[in-house]
C-alpha cells in the first residue's frame, strides 16, 4: 500500500508502544490473578441433602417446606428446605433473618447463603433470591448483602 | 389460522435456505441473476415471517386459546397492552421475533447497501441466511408458536411482575440489539470470502452497529429502570447471569464502536477488529442461550427446556467456520501501519478496547465459574456481588478517565508539550473538585471519589471540545455563534455525537457511584404515630390504608416526610395482594428530589396485622442521574446515527469513478 | 381453514415469483456476470480510498490544530508525511492511465 506507514522517523523494529501494550495487558491479567488469589472464590452452591456436615458458608438452593413460623425482623423466620424435585425427607431447618422477598412462600424455590450450625442453617441476613416458578418472568428479589 | 402461521415458517425456512445455497453459489461461480434470485429470497423471508407474525399477534388480540402459546401467555382478563407483550412473553413467540427482526435487518442491510457495495452483498447474503436458517428451523421444529390444543376456557394469564409498561419496551429493545450485531457480523464475514478485508464493510455497517449498540444499552438501562422502580429491592442491577448475558456483548460493541475508527483512519488492527465483531455476536447468542437454557442460576428463571443443546451447537458452529474463514485470510488481514506511540490517539483507543474487554471477560468468567467448577469439582461455586464490584472499578474507573483523555490526544502522536497544554484546565478542575468533595466529606469511600474527580475531568475536557470547535467555527466565518455550534455538529456529527454519549457515560457514573458509595440505609419497625430518621430525612408513619382494585388488594401505608424542619409532603408504601395468581407485590415508595436528583426510597418490607410496619429506607444520592444519562445517551447515539448525505454522495461517486454501474 | 390454506398458497407463489424474478426478467441475458471490478478496478477503488483517507486526515489535523489539540510545533511535524500520502496517493492515481476527476 503506497504511502502507507510512513513516518518521519526512521520505523524502530521494535516498537515501545507495542512493549507499552504488551505491558497493559500483563497488568490486566496480573490484577485478575491477584484478586482470584487473594479475595478466594465465592461460595459453592448446594442443595440441602448435601448439607450434612458442612459448616462453611454455603449458597443454599431449595424449595420452602412448611410450615413457615416466626419474623425475620425479629427472631428470625423458621422453615424447613428441601431438594428440588426431592422428597420432604431431604429437608434441613432453616432461620432466615432480614428482607423476604414478596415471593416467598411454601413452594417456592429459592436460594439462601449462609452456614450450618447445631443442625441448623443459618442464614446471613437479607441473603434470600426467590426464583419465579413461570417460564419467562424475569423477577428480581435480592437484597444485596451491605 | 395455525395452519397459515405454520406454513409461513416453512416458507421462511425455505426461503432462508435457498438464499444460503444459491447465494453462495451466485457469490463463488460469479451468477449474477442467482445472486439477485438469492437477495430476493432474504427479502422475501421477511415478509412471510411477517405473514406468521401477524398471525401469532391476531390470534393473542382475538385471545385465540387454541393456540398453546395464546393460552400458556394470556388470559381474558389481560389488558390489550400486555396481551401484544405476551408475543415476546414466552420462548416460542420471542423466537419469532428474533426471526422477524432478524430478517427485517437482513432485508434492509442488503437492501440499502447495494448501491455501493455490491461485491460485498453477494457474499452477505448468505452469511445472513445462515443465521436465519438457524432461527427458523428452531421456530419450525422445535419451539413452534403455532401449536394448538383444544381450546380452554380461559388462558393462564401473565406473571402480575410482568404487567407494566417496561414490559412492552424492555424485551423488543433488547432484541433491536442482539439481532442488530448480526449485521456487522454478516458483513465482516461476506468481506472476508469476498476477499475485500479492508475498511469497506466497516463503513458499511457503522450505522447498523451503532443503532444496535444504543438498543441494547437503552434496553439495560429500562430494565434497571424497571428493577429499581417496580420490583423495588432498593438497587438497580444484580450482576444476575441474564443482565451481564446483555451487558457482555454491548462491552465488546463499545470496544469494536472505538477500535474501528482507528482501522477507518489508519488501516490497522484489521484482525482485532474481525475478531471483535466475532465475539460480540457470539457474545449475543451466548447471552441468549443462558436466558433460556436454565443453565446457570438466576433469578430470571426460565425454565430448563430442550432449546439449550441447540443453541451451544449453532454458536460452536458459527465460531467454528468463522474463525476457519478468518485463518484462511489471515495474510490479507495483515496491515502494515504500526502503532507509531503509546502516547496518541490510536494508543488511547486501544488502552480503552482493553479495559472494556477485560472487564467483560471477568464478567464472562463470573457467569461461567459455577458451570466450570461443577464440572471440575463437582460442585458449583457462585461468585457474589463483590467479584464484580471489583473488576467494575478497577476496569471501569480508568475507563472513565480515558474519555476525558482521548479528544485531548493527537493522532499518531502526541508531544509531551502539547499534552501539558491539553490537560491543564481538565486536571485543574478534577483536581479542585477532588479538594472541595474531599471536604464536604466524599473521602468515606475511595472508589466515590475517584470517580467524581475523574468525571470532572471528562467533563471539562467534553466542554473545551464542544467551545473549542465551535470558536474554531466562528472563526471560520460562520454569522453567529449558535450558526457556528450548529454547524459543528452538522460537519462532524460522528465526533461530537461521541461526546455527547461520552457526556451520558459521566452521568451514569456519577450516578451509580453517588447512589452505592454515598447511600444510607435505615431499617425500623414502627406503630402507628412512630418516626424515624434516614440521612437527613425524617418519616412519621400515620396510617395504613386499604384499597381494593379490579385484581387486587392494595395496601399501602402513610408516611409523613420531612428533611430539618422543612415539610417535604406525604409518600406511600406497601404491598398489592393479587387475588387469582395469589401473590404478593412490592410496592415501594419514592420520592425524587428534583434539585439533588436525590431519592428517597421507602420499602415497607413487613406489614403485621395489628398495623406495625417493618420499614427499611434508603437515601441514594444522585441516582436519578442514571435516568438522565439514559435520554442523554440517546441524543448522542441520533447526533452520531444521523444520516450524511454528503458521506453517501462521496461513496457512491467512487463506485462510480471505477466503472461499475451505481444501480443493479 | 381453507382461507388459512388460500393464503399460504399465495404466500408460496409470491415468494416463488420473487426468487425466480431475475431469471423471468432476463431469461437470456447479454450477460450473466457479476459486475466485480477486475484486478485493475480494484487496485483503483484501492487507490481512491486512500486518497480519501489521506485527504480527510488531513483535513483533521487542520481542525484539530484549529481547535487546539494539536500544538503549532506538533501540526508543522506531522503535516510534512500526511501531505506527502496524499501526494502519493493523487500521483498513483493518475499513473493508472484513467482520466481522474478531482473531488472535495
Amino acid at each position: 500500500m503506497a504511502g502507507r506507514g510512513y513516518t518521519f522517523r526512521v520505523a524502530r523494529k521494535a516498537s515501545p508502544a507495542r512493549l507499552v501494550i504488551a505491558l497493559s495487558v500483563a497488568a490486566v491479567l496480573a490484577v485478575f490473578l491477584l484478586y482470584t488469589s487473594i479475595a478466594g472464590g465465592g461460595n459453592p452452591s448446594i442443595a440441602p441433602s448435601a448439607l450434612k456436615g458442612r459448616t462453611a458458608k454455603v449458597q443454599l438452593v431449595g424449595v420452602v417446606v412448611g410450615p413457615v413460623r416466626g419474623d425475620s425482623h425479629a427472631g428470625g423466620k423458621h422453615f424447613r428446605l428441601r431438594d428440588i424435585g426431592g422428597s420432604r425427607a431431604t429437608g434441613v431447618p432453616v432461620v432466615y433473618s432480614g428482607s423476604v422477598p414478596d415471593l416467598f412462600k411454601v413452594g417456592r424455590e429459592i436460594v439462601v447463603v449462609g452456614r450450618l450450625r447445631n443442625g441448623v442453617f443459618v442464614s446471613e441476613p437479607g441473603s434470600m433470591i426467590t426464583k419465579c416458578p413461570s417460564k419467562y418472568a424475569p423477577k428480581k428479589n435480592a437484597d444485596d448483602p451491605a | 389460522m395455525p395452519e397459515l402461521g405454520r406454513a409461513a415458517l416453512l416458507v421462511t425456512l425455505g426461503l432462508v435456505t435457498y438464499a444460503l445455497v444459491a447465494g453462495a453459489a451466485g457469490a463463488h461461480l460469479g451468477r449474477r441473476r442467482l445472486a439477485v434470485s438469492a437477495q430476493n429470497a432474504l427479502v422475501a423471508a421477511f415478509f412471510s415471517t411477517l405473514v406468521a407474525s401477524a398471525v401469532l399477534l391476531a390470534a393473542l388480540l382475538r385471545n385465540d386459546f387454541s393456540f398453546t402459546y395464546v393460552a400458556r401467555t394470556t388470559s381474558e382478563a389481560l389488558p390489550t397492552a400486555y396481551t401484544i407483550s405476551a408475543f415476546w412473553g414466552g420462548q416460542e413467540g420471542s423466537l419469532l421475533l428474533w426471526l422477524l427482526f432478524l430478517t427485517g435487518f437482513g432485508a434492509a442491510a442488503v437492501r440499502l447497501n447495494r448501491q455501493w457495495a455490491r461485491d460485498l452483498i453477494v457474499w452477505v447474503v448468505p452469511v445472513f441466511a445462515g443465521v436465519a436458517v438457524f432461527f427458523s428451523f428452531l421456530v419450525v421444529a422445535v419451539a413452534s408458536p403455532f401449536a394448538t390444543q383444544v381450546a380452554p376456557a380461559d388462558g393462564a394469564g401473565m406473571t402480575p411482575s410482568l404487567q407494566n409498561p417496561y414490559m412492552l419496551a424492555h424485551p423488543p429493545l433488547l432484541y433491536l440489539g442482539y439481532v442488530g450485531l448480526t449485521v456487522p457480523f454478516a458483513f465482516c464475514l461476506g468481506a472476508l470470502l469476498a476477499g475485500r478485508p479492508d475498511e469497506r464493510w466497516l463503513i458499511a455497517t457503522r450505522r447498523w452497529t451503532l443503532f444496535a449498540w444504543a438498543a441494547l444499552g437503552v434496553g439495560q438501562l429500562l430494565g434497571a429502570h424497571w428493577a429499581y422502580v417496580e420490583v423495588g429491592w432498593g438497587g438497580y442491577y444484580a450482576w444476575d447471569p441474564v443482565e451481564n448475558a446483555a451487558l457482555m456483548p454491548w462491552l465488546v460493541a463499545t470496544a469494536f464502536l472505538h477500535s474501528v475508527m482507528i482501522q477507518e483512519k489508519r488501516g490497522m488492527l484489521r484482525v482485532w477488529n474481525v475478531l471483535l465483531v466475532l465475539l460480540a455476536f457470539s457474545l449475543s447468542l451466548f447471552g441468549t442461550f443462558l436466558t433460556r437454557s436454565g443453565v446457570v442460576n438466576s433469578i430470571h428463571s426460565f425454565t430448563q427446556s430442550s432449546i439449550g443443546p441447540w443453541f451451544l451447537f449453532f454458536i460452536a458452529l458459527t465460531v467454528g467456520v468463522s474463525l476457519a474463514i478468518v485463518f484462511w485470510r489471515l495474510a490479507q488481514l495483515r496491515s502494515p501501519t504500526k502503532l507509531e506511540s503509546p502516547v496518541s490517539r490510536e494508543a488511547a483507543f486501544l488502552y480503552n478496547n482493553l479495559l472494556l474487554l477485560a472487564l467483560c471477560l471477568a464478567i464472562l468468567w463470573g457467569v461461567v465459574y459455577p458451570l466450570i467448577s461443577e464440572a471440575v469439582r463437582g460442585e458449583a461455586v457462585v461468585l457474589g456481588r463483590s467479584y464484580y464490584d471489583f473488576f467494575l472499578r478497577i476496569f471501569g474507573l480508568p475507563l472513565l478517565l480515558l474519555m476525558g483523555i482521548g479528544p485531548l490526544i493527537a493522532w499518531r502522536r502526541a508531544s509531551l508539550t502539547s499534552l501539558l497544554t491539553t490537560f491543564r484546565w481538565p486536571t485543574l478542575v478534577a483536581a479542585g473538585t477532588g479538594v472541595v468533595l474531599l471536604f464536604l466529606g466524599a473521602g468515606s469511600s475511595v472508589p466515590g471519589l475517584v470517580a467524581y474527580t475523574f468525571s470532572a475531568f471528562v467533563v471539562t475536557s467534553i466542554a473545551m471540545e464542544f467551545a473549542r470547535g465551535t470558536r474554531a467555527r466562528k472563526a471560520l466565518g460562520a454569522s453567529s455563534w449558535a450558526t457556528a455550534f450548529s454547524s459543528l455538529l452538522g460537519r462532524n456529527r460522528r465526533r461530537y455525537g461521541g461526546y455527547v454519549v461520552h457526556a451520558s457515560i459521566v452521568f451514569l457514573a456519577v450516578g451509580i457511584a453517588g447512589s452505592s458509595a454515598f447511600d444510607s440505609v435505615s431499617e425500623a419497625r414502627l406503630s402507628r404515630g412512630e418516626s424515624m430518621t434516614v440521612g437527613a430525612y425524617t418519616l412519621v408513619y400515620r396510617s395504613l390504608d386499604e384499597r381494593q382494585t379490579a385484581n387486587a388488594t392494595q395496601i399501602r401505608a402513610q408516611l409523613e416526610v420531612s428533611r430539618g424542619d422543612r415539610e417535604l409532603g406525604t409518600l406511600e408504601a406497601g404491598k398489592n395482594a393479587y387475588t387469582v395468581e395469589q401473590q404478593v407485590s412490592n410496592e415501594v415508595g419514592i420520592r425524587s428530589d428534583k434539585l439533588t436528583g436525590e431519592d428517597l426510597f421507602v420499602i415497607a418490607e413487613q406489614i403485621d396485622p395489628d398495623g406495625t410496619v417493618y420499614f427499611r429506607v434508603f437515601v441514594k444520592p444522585l441516582v436519578n442521574l442514571i435516568w438522565l444519562a439514559g435520554l442523554v445517551f440517546l441524543l448522542g447515539s441520533a447526533i452520531a446515527l444521523w444520516p450524511d448525505a454528503r458521506e453517501q454522495r462521496r461513496l457512491v461517486a467512487r463506485m462510480r469513478e471505477v466503472g461499475l454501474p451505481a444501480t443493479r | 381453514m381453507t382461507l388459512a390454506l388460500v393464503l399460504a398458497a399465495v404466500l408460496a407463489v409470491g415468494c416463488v415469483v420473487a426468487v425466480a424474478f431475475p431469471f423471468i426478467k432476463e431469461p437470456e441475458p447479454e450477460s450473466d456476470d457479476l459486475h466485480e471490478p477486475d484486478e485493475e478496478g480494484r487496485r483503483r477503488l484501492e487507490l481512491l480510498e486512500e486518497r480519501d483517507r489521506s485527504l480527510a486526515a488531513l483535513k483533521e489535523l487542520e481542525f484539530e490544530h484549529r481547535t487546539g489539540t494539536v500544538s503549532d510545533e506538533d501540526y508543522r511535524i506531522a503535516l510534512g508525511p500526511l501531505r506527502r500520502e496524499a501526494a502519493n496517493a493523487l500521483r498513483a492515481l493518475e499513473t493508472e492511465g484513467r482520466p481522474l476527476e478531482e473531488r472535495t
